[in-house]
């Protein structure tokens, strides 16, 4: 059963969203008969509810596969895929690094994209060989042979190395297969020396605890070993190894080059972190693999149940919810207007509503979440310098000296035509402009250094809408820089509400209050008295709305036969309100919390 | 379960339904008038064996348009009403079509028992008449009004739309004022109200028909309600206006939470259980369907539900607050009430409230306030 270190390999499939990557995965699996036609579901790597209805990958996934080459040789392919947004690239990055080579797959109507661009620089980082893959060339508005000329001018892989295939209709198949096992090196890593196994993925199983998913890199890990965490330090009994087929199979031992998962009894998933190096606790390896980074999160949002008295469910929802997901973070907040809840930070905003989905949704809450924003960092007069990722708790601005935010380096690649319209957002939004490079295929890339709280409100919608859905974007935080912000207020009926302060660029700020004022207006509906918004700068009044009080809500006709029906409307009714939060006298909906997030 | 002391007899027949009209009516079926008033008396016996009946304070036949029975047939079911146990003084009421109130019906009601007539008037405005598709005329209403009286009924109420398209507050005003010269002792004023399931909620959805503005409504409501007030009427409940003692009793009862029994096709009863839960019970809505379960089980019932006391309570409340001489039917909701006289719609005195201006144009804000 043991494969030869000669005949195995280890790739992952790497694409822009939506350009075929888990369809190719599956056909993978279905020509290799690691998945009988008949159990084939879609997507069979996407295991998670969520990722089936979305089509979209969240979490690493990772399974063996045999495969009979013409040269007669079986060969062991292990398949790692990885999710394709740009918010889980760090587990791209840490699934790459335990790779040896990856499909790149491009879709042919398409083209190059901005995340193709970033995961091919991803995968050349890590020293992968690279096999394009042209996908989708049966639909008609595919163009081929113009995307491989891409290929070789944009990205220099040779036009003559690009296969084309249609994952759909299971053209290509083989000939990716014949060029992973040809084109592919083999693992070098030697099976005598102190083990060194890379953890890209964990997830809790409630039975078992924490799978950990691993690449041997060197030596051999076997059940009984006692292992260490090379970055956190902790130690754990190891109970089982095993590889996917693609569900867990247990083995006797995992060699070096080899893909799979252990298991050991270890409680949470932050003892499992993603990057850090598995060793040896007897034997251990000098050094861990390199690479390893600690996952931040990059955007904020306070998360309060509806209803007060689910506090106690939300707060044993995200410990549970934790347990799967190392990047979510979160701590006890209170607001003024919406009670006790949840400061949680995330990788980004796909993740941000992943998670609100999953806890509504997995564990029956109704929820309310607050627009989302970054961490700030805020130098003060006394030179102490504090994190905020909370703009109602920005200090008052006689003690601020400096306010730093988040910048991210923004690549955005979009056909010609709509350039000006990218360099006009990019420029609204407070970008500066770096570079841009015209490529064939009627393809421009350019780059922006700009604020990560721009990007996080509606500018990749906004990118979408203005190129008719043409550009893509993909961006990587690259430090913080002191910018002119003031905290923007707003005041309902008379009262400030925490959760609607929004932190903006001073020069910005009037207009964005008046918009703020006007939104809100449209999405507060009408209560029993009049509800005046108010938009505010430091006390100061910028913006007025006001919302008209209800006029009239009465029924003219109440007899004997009426009544049943009259009360059931009015109970149905009463039941649409309670998706609301009252805030003082006011009535608010979940929208209106995430109005600051489209202001344009 | 507490003693049933009113009957509510549904008559589900109309010469011709009025498009914005969404009660259980049915034109083209008056050759089922005979069997169905058969099968009305039956249902009256059976229930009075059955249940806890009388002696009945009101009687109150509503339709459709229960004029359309001959007067021996409502002599008849009269008798079977009477044959169950009619107080002394018992208010009971039938509801005619102008067209129908000829001397000689009017002389038969008065003989079969009816001492209360509640005339469909609608509108005096010939375009008006149009639009709802009434097949009366204005003249014909006023006509009718007049034999009633010098018929003998001293008990008279007659019933107005306001907020009809192409209505402004002159015309409306207009209308209410001849109504007024009449001299009747009860009046009830409704705004024209869109249905979804209507032939005019077709027409408003498709944008056939445009309703008047909430502001131009409200105009009519409150002109009319300034008016009837300087006329010596009390405003009683939020659509209905009468003399000093001749509130609609049959009514009052129903929204003071009183029990009732509905007999007749789509008619509800409302009874007070032995627990304080409250038991509501409805027919089957069509006239066949009606006569064929009567005649083969002595009853027509289609559903029911039992309300908690808790529930029920929330429901008298919601029911209550339209009486705008003030109820005690919230007086188990503290804090609904402070928030509401907060809120201005409610005003509290000694353990009464009444709705205030804006609580009637809200009253259904206030009403759900009690639901949970």
């Amino acid at each position: 059963m043991s494969t030869p270190t000669h005949l195995t390999r280890a790739i992952s499939v790497i694409a822009h969203v939506d350009h075929g990557k888990t369809t190719l995965s599956d056909r993978l699996l279905e020509y290799t008969g690691t998945v009988a036609p008949r159990d084939m579901v879609e997507q069979v790597l996407d295991q998670l509810e969520l990722e089936r209805e979305r089509g979209i990958t969240i979490k690493a996934q990772a399974v063996r596969m045999l495969y009979k080459a013409d040269d007669g040789n079986t060969y062991q392919i292990n398949l790692i895929d990885t999710p394709g947004h740009v918010d889980f690239s760090y587990e791209v990055s840490r699934a790459l690094a335990a790779c040896d080579g990856a499909i790149l797959v491009v879709d042919a109507s398409q083209g190059i994209e901005a995340q193709t661009l970033a995961n091919v620089h991803q995968a050349l980082d890590h020293n992968l060989t690279i096999i394009p893959v042209v996908n989708k060339i049966d639909l008609p508005q595919g163009n081929p042979e113009l995307v491989r000329e891409e290929i070789e001018k944009v990205i220099g892989l040779p036009a003559e190395s690009v296969i084309f295939a249609s994952a759909r209709q299971g053209i290509g198949t083989k000939e990716i297969l014949e060029a992973v096992v040809h084109r592919v090196p083999p693992p070098t890593g030697d099976s005598g020396a102190p083990l060194r196994a890379l953890i890209f993925d964990a997830k809790f199983d409630a039975y078992r605890g924490v799978v950990t998913y691993i690449r041997v890199l060197e030596g051999t890990l076997r059940p009984g070993m006692r292992i260490q965490m090379m970055q956190t330090g902790k130690s754990f009994e190891v109970d089982e190894v095993g590889i996917f087929r693609p569900e867990r199979t247990p083995v006797e031992d995992l060699t070096a080059g080899e893909v799979g998962y252990l298991i050991a009894n270890i409680r949470n998933v932050r003892d499992s972190r993603v990057g850090d190096t598995v060793t040896d606790e007897a034997r251990p390896a000098a050094a861990p693999l390199p690479g390893y980074r600690h996952v931040t999160p990059m955007v904020f949002a306070g998360l309060f149940p509806t209803d007060t008295e689910q506090y106690e469910q939300l707060k044993e929802a995200l410990e549970k919810l934790q347990l799967n997901d190392a990047a979510l973070v979160y701590e006890p907040e209170s607001s003024a207007a919406l009670g006790f809840g949840f400061r949680c930070g995330f990788l980004g905003l796909l993740h941000m509503e992943i998670v609100q989905e999953r806890l509504e949704r997995e564990f029956n809450l109704t929820l309310l979440g607050t627009a989302p924003t970054v961490e700030y960092r805020v130098r003060l007069r006394s030179g102490e310098e504090v994190p905020v990722d909370n703009p109602d708790h920005l200090p008052d601005a006689g003690q601020i000296e400096a306010i730093s935010e988040p910048m991210v380096l923004a690549t955005i690649v979009v056909p010609s035509t709509y350039v000006g319209n990218m360099m006009e957002l990019s420029q609204e939004r407070r970008g500066q402009f770096l570079n841009m490079q015209y490529e064939p295929g009627d393809r421009v890339v350019i780059t922006y250094r700009m604020p990560l709280a721009e990007i996080i409100h509606d500018y990749y919608d906004q990118l979408k809408s203005r190129s008719k859905g043409y550009a893509s974007l993909n961006y990587e935080v690259v430090g913080f820089e002191e910018a002119d912000l003031v905290k923007l207020d707003v005041l309902v009926a008379g009262s400030p509400v925490d959760a609607l302060s929004m932190i903006v660029d001073r020069s910005k700020a009037q207009q964005q209050g008046r918009r703020l004022a006007e939104k809100l207006k449209t999405l507060i509906p009408r209560q029993l008295f009049e509800v005046p918004i108010q938009a505010a700068i430091g006390g100061k009044i910028v913006a007025r709305e006001t919302v008209p009080a209800m006029r009239k809500d009465v029924t003219a006709k109440c007899y004997g036969g009426d009544v049943t029906r009259k009360r059931k409307l009015l109970e149905k009714q009463k039941e649409g309100k309670k998706r609301l939060k009252r805030v003082g006298n006011v009535e608010i909906p979940q929208e209106a919390f995430m109005a600051v997030l489209s202001l344009d | 379960m507490e003693r049933i002391h009113s009957l509510y007899l549904h008559v589900p027949f109309c010469t011709w339904v009025c498009k914005y009209c969404d009660f259980n009516a049915y034109a083209v079926l008056e050759g089922l008038i005979p069997p169905y008033v058969d099968a009305l008396s039956h249902e009256i016996e059976v229930a009075r064996a059955e249940l806890p009946i009388g002696p009945l304070e009101t009687v109150f036949i509503g339709g459709g348009t229960p004029s359309l029975l001959t007067r021996a047939q409502v002599r008849q079911v009269l008798d079977r009403v009477r044959a169950t146990g009619l107080a002394p003084g018992a208010e009971v009421t039938l509801e005619a079509n102008p067209s129908n109130v000829t001397p000689e019906n009017v002389a038969g009601w008065l003989e079969a028992g009816v001492n209360r007539l509640s005339i469909g008037v609608q509108s005096l405005q010939p375009d008006a008449l149009r639009f709802l598709e009434r097949l009366h005329s204005g003249t014909d209403a006023i006509a009718a009004i007049r034999t009633a009286r010098a018929g003998g009924f001293a008990n008279v109420s007659a019933d107005l739309l306001f907020g009809v398209p192409g209505v402004n507050v002159v015309a409306w005003l207009d209308t209410l004022e001849s109504v007024l010269a009449e001299g009747v002792q009860h009046l009830s004023a409704y705004e024209l109200t869109v249905e979804s399931g209507t032939r005019l909620g077709q027409e408003v959805r498709t944008g056939l028909v445009h309703m008047p503005e909430a502001d131009d409504q409200l105009e009519q409501y409150w002109a009319a309600a300034a008016r009837l007030e300087a006329a010596g009427y009390d405003h009683y409940e939020i659509s209905n206006w009468a003399r000093p003692g001749f509130g609609c009793r049959h009514n009052l009862a129903a929204w003071n939470y009183q029990p009732y029994l509905g007999c007749g096709a789509g008619a509800h009863s409302m009874f007070g259980l032995d627990d304080r839960s409250t038991e509501r019970r409805w027919n089957v809505k069509g006239p066949h369907a009606y006569i064929k379960h009567v005649s083969a089980r002595g009853n027509a019932l289609d559903g029911n539900e039992t309300l908690s006391p808790e529930r029920a309570r929330g429901e008298a409340a919601m029911i209550g607050v339209r009486l705008l001489e003030g109820t005690d039917s919230a007086r188990d909701f503290p804090e609904q009430r402070r928030h509401l006289v907060g809120a201005g719609l409610l005003l509290e005195n000694a353990g009464q409230v009444r709705l205030t201006r804006r609580g009637v144009e809200l009253a259904n804000q206030v009403g759900a306030a009690f639901l949970s």
